[in-house]
C-alpha cells in the first residue's frame, strides 16, 4: 500500500499527532496537512499549508491539485474549544464540503476517514445508554448535528466513488494539551453537576484517538466505529478526583450556570451540558475487533492526567539553571 | 491500588467503612459505562443477603465466567430480581446485571449504581459483549403462577450467548420482600437444530424456548 495522504485540521492537537504517526509509516509517500493554524509540533516529513477552511475556493483548488488517495478528516471543530460555536460550525461545514467534493472529483481517492463523536447519538433518554454503531443517531445539540452532517457528506463520497469510508465516533477527547470545553470546565474550582442524576460518561485519551485514526486508515475501516476509553466516571466523581467542589444544578438553571462559567473562562457548550446531565458513553467492541484497540486508556486515568497538568509551569532562568 | 482490584463482574469483600468513606470523598472508585459502582454495590451485598433469604438449587448451571443470560419469572414486585441476584452471588460469586433500570431521576441512578441496566436491546447486547451476566425477568404474572412472556425488545441480543433459565419462588408464608425465597437454576436453553444468530425467527424461537424452560422449572417445583 502506497498513498498520498491529506490531513485536514492538522493544526489541532489530534491532527498533529496523527500526522506524526503517519510520518513513521512507509506506506505514506506524501503527507500534506491544511488548517487555519500551524501544527502544534515539529513535523519532519509532512508539509503544512495554512488555509482557512472558510476560504472554500482556495481549499478546493489545493485539494484538487494534490489529488489525495487517503483523506484523514480532522477539520471538524468543536464549539467553544478554540472558537465560538457559530465559527466552529461554519469552518466544519466549509472544510468538509470543500475537501470531500474536491477529493472525490480527482478520481484518485481510495479511502476517507473522518472524525465524528458519540454526540451523534444524542442523550440516552430513549433508554439506550451505551449505544453501539447500530443505534439510530438522534443528536439534539448543534455539535451532534454538525458531526452527523459530516458523516452524511462522507457517506456521499463513499457512494459517489465506491470507496470505503470510516467514521470514528470519538468519546470526548480530553487531555492537558487538547483545547476542550469539557476539560476547561472540569478544571474550574467549582464544577457544575446535575442535581437529579449523576450519569456516567467516558473519555478518550488523545494518543488513543490518534492511533485509532491511523489503524482505521491501515485496515480500511468501513462505516462508523465508536472509539471510547475504558470504564467511565460521573461528573460528581470527576470533580472530586480533581479536588474540585461539585455544585449541584437543578434542571432549570443550566442557562444561568453557562453564563457564569463563560465569565469564569470556560464556555459551556450545549453538548457539554448534555454530557453533565445525561452522560455520554458508547460500546467500543467494534474498535476492539476491527481496529485492534484492545486496551484504551481508562477514563479515570484520562481525568487524572488532566488534573495533574500544572496551571503554570515555572521556567528557570539560564543563570538559575546553571547554579 | 484497590481501585484496580474492584471488578465489575465479581463481588468483592466490602472495604472497611473508613477506607470506603475516604475513597468516596476523593472520587477514587470505579464506575462502569452502564453506571455500576462496584464499591457501593459490594457495600450493599451484606444488607441484601440479610434482607432476602434465599435457598439455591442447581447453582452449578450458572456460568462462572463469560457472558450469559439468566431468564427468570417475576411476580409483580422487585423482590424476585433481588432474590435472583443474591442466588447468583451465592452460586458463582458474580454480579448480576438485572435488566429494567427505570428511566427516572434518583431511582434510575440508584438502581444503576447497584448494577441494573436499561431494558433496551442495544444495552443488553452491549452488556453481553462486555462479558457480563445479565438477568432478564420475564413479563410479570400477577398471580405468581407460571412464566410470563419474554421481552421482545431484547430477543435479538440473546442468540449469541448461553441462556440459563431460573425459577424464583417465595417459600415464606406471605412471600413478601423480606420473606424466604427459593431459586432453581436449570440447564442451558438450546434449540434442537442449527440456527442463524442473525435470524429474527431464531430469536423468536429462543424466547419461546426460554419461557418454556422457566415454566418447566416452576412446574417441577
Amino acid at each position: 500500500m502506497k498513498a498520498r495522504v491529506l490531513v485536514t485540521g492538522m493544526g489541532g492537537e489530534l491532527g498533529t499527532r496523527v500526522a506524526q504517526l503517519i510520518e513513521a509509516r512507509e506506506w505514506a509517500t506524501d503527507i500534506v496537512g491544511v488548517d487555519f493554524v500551524p501544527p502544534r509540533r515539529r513535523l519532519r516529513r509532512a508539509e503544512f499549508r495554512r488555509i482557512d477552511p472558510r476560504d472554500a475556493d482556495r481549499l478546493s483548488s489545493f485539494v484538487a491539485d494534490y489529488a489525495p488517495q487517503v483523506v484523514a478528516h480532522f477539520g471538524v471543530y468543536e464549539p467553544a474549544s478554540r472558537m465560538t460555536p457559530a465559527s466552529a460550525r461554519e469552518r466544519t461545514d466549509s472544510c468538509t464540503a470543500a475537501t470531500m467534493n474536491a477529493a472525490a472529483s480527482t478520481g484518485a481517492l481510495e479511502y476517507v476517514v473522518i472524525r465524528s463523536g458519540l454526540e451523534v447519538y444524542g442523550p440516552p433518554t430513549g433508554r439506550v445508554s451505551v449505544p453501539d454503531e447500530d443505534a439510530v443517531p438522534a443528536p439534539t445539540t448543534p455539535y451532534g448535528r454538525s458531526l452527523l452532517a459530516v458523516e452524511a457528506a462522507a457517506k456521499g463520497v463513499a457512494l459517489r466513488c465506491g470507496i470505503p469510508v470510516g467514521a470514528l465516533r470519538y468519546a470526548p477527547v480530553v487531555g492537558s494539551h487538547v483545547p476542550s470545553p469539557l476539560g476547561r470546565l472540569l478544571r474550574l474550582p467549582v464544577v457544575p453537576v446535575s442535581a437529579v442524576s449523576d450519569p456516567p460518561f467516558s473519555l478518550l485519551h488523545p494518543d488513543d484517538a490518534a492511533h485509532a485514526m491511523v489503524a482505521a486508515i491501515e485496515r480500511r475501516l468501513d462505516g462508523p466505529c465508536n472509539i471510547v476509553g475504558e470504564g467511565a466516571a460521573t461528573p460528581w466523581q470527576a470533580a472530586r478526583l480533581g479536588g474540585r467542589v461539585p455544585l449541584p444544578v437543578p434542571p432549570g438553571l443550566w442557562r444561568l450556570v453557562a453564563r457564569a462559567t463563560e465569565v469564569a473562562g470556560a464556555a459551556l457548550a450545549p453538548h457539554v451540558v448534555d454530557l453533565l446531565r445525561h452522560g455520554c458513553t458508547g460500546d467500543a467492541s467494534r474498535a476492539r475487533d476491527a481496529l485492534g484497540l484492545t486496551r484504551p486508556t481508562p477514563t479515570q486515568d484520562v481525568l487524572r492526567e488532566l488534573f495533574d497538568w500544572a496551571d503554570v509551569v515555572a521556567i528557570a532562568r539560564a543563570g538559575e539553571q546553571a547554579a | 491500588m484497590t481501585l484496580d482490584v474492584l471488578d465489575a463482574d465479581r463481588i468483592a469483600r466490602p472495604e472497611t467503612p473508613w477506607s470506603a468513606l475516604r475513597r468516596r470523598v476523593s472520587g477514587r472508585y470505579p464506575i462502569d459505562p452502564f453506571g455500576l459502582d462496584p464499591q457501593l454495590a459490594d457495600l450493599c451485598v451484606p444488607l441484601f443477603r440479610a434482607a432476602v433469604r434465599v435457598r439455591v438449587a442447581g447453582g452449578e448451571h450458572v456460568p462462572s465466567t463469560g457472558a450469559a443470560v439468566i431468564v427468570s419469572n417475576r411476580g409483580f414486585g422487585i423482590a424476585e430480581p433481588a432474590a435472583l441476584g443474591v442466588a447468583v452471588q451465592r452460586a458463582s460469586g458474580r454480579r448480576l446485571r438485572v435488566v429494567g433500570a427505570p428511566d427516572l431521576p434518583f431511582l434510575g441512578t440508584a438502581t444503576r449504581r447497584l448494577g441494573a441496566i436499561s431494558s433496551s436491546g442495544p444495552d443488553v447486547a452491549s452488556a453481553l459483549r462486555a462479558g457480563h451476566l445479565v438477568g432478564i425477568p420475564l413479563a410479570p404474572t400477577w398471580l405468581r403462577t407460571g412464566a410470563g412472556d419474554a421481552p421482545v425488545a431484547v430477543a435479538r441480543a440473546l442468540t449469541l450467548t448461553p441462556i440459563v433459565p431460573a425459577a424464583v419462588r417465595a417459600v415464606g408464608r406471605l412471600g413478601s420482600i423480606v420473606g424466604a425465597w427459593e431459586v432453581t437454576f436449570g440447564p442451558m436453553v438450546t434449540l434442537p437444530d442449527p440456527y442463524d444468530p442473525n435470524d429474527p425467527l431464531a430469536a423468536a424461537r429462543f424466547t419461546e424456548a426460554m419461557r418454556r424452560a422457566v415454566g418447566a422449572l416452576l412446574d417441577g417445583g
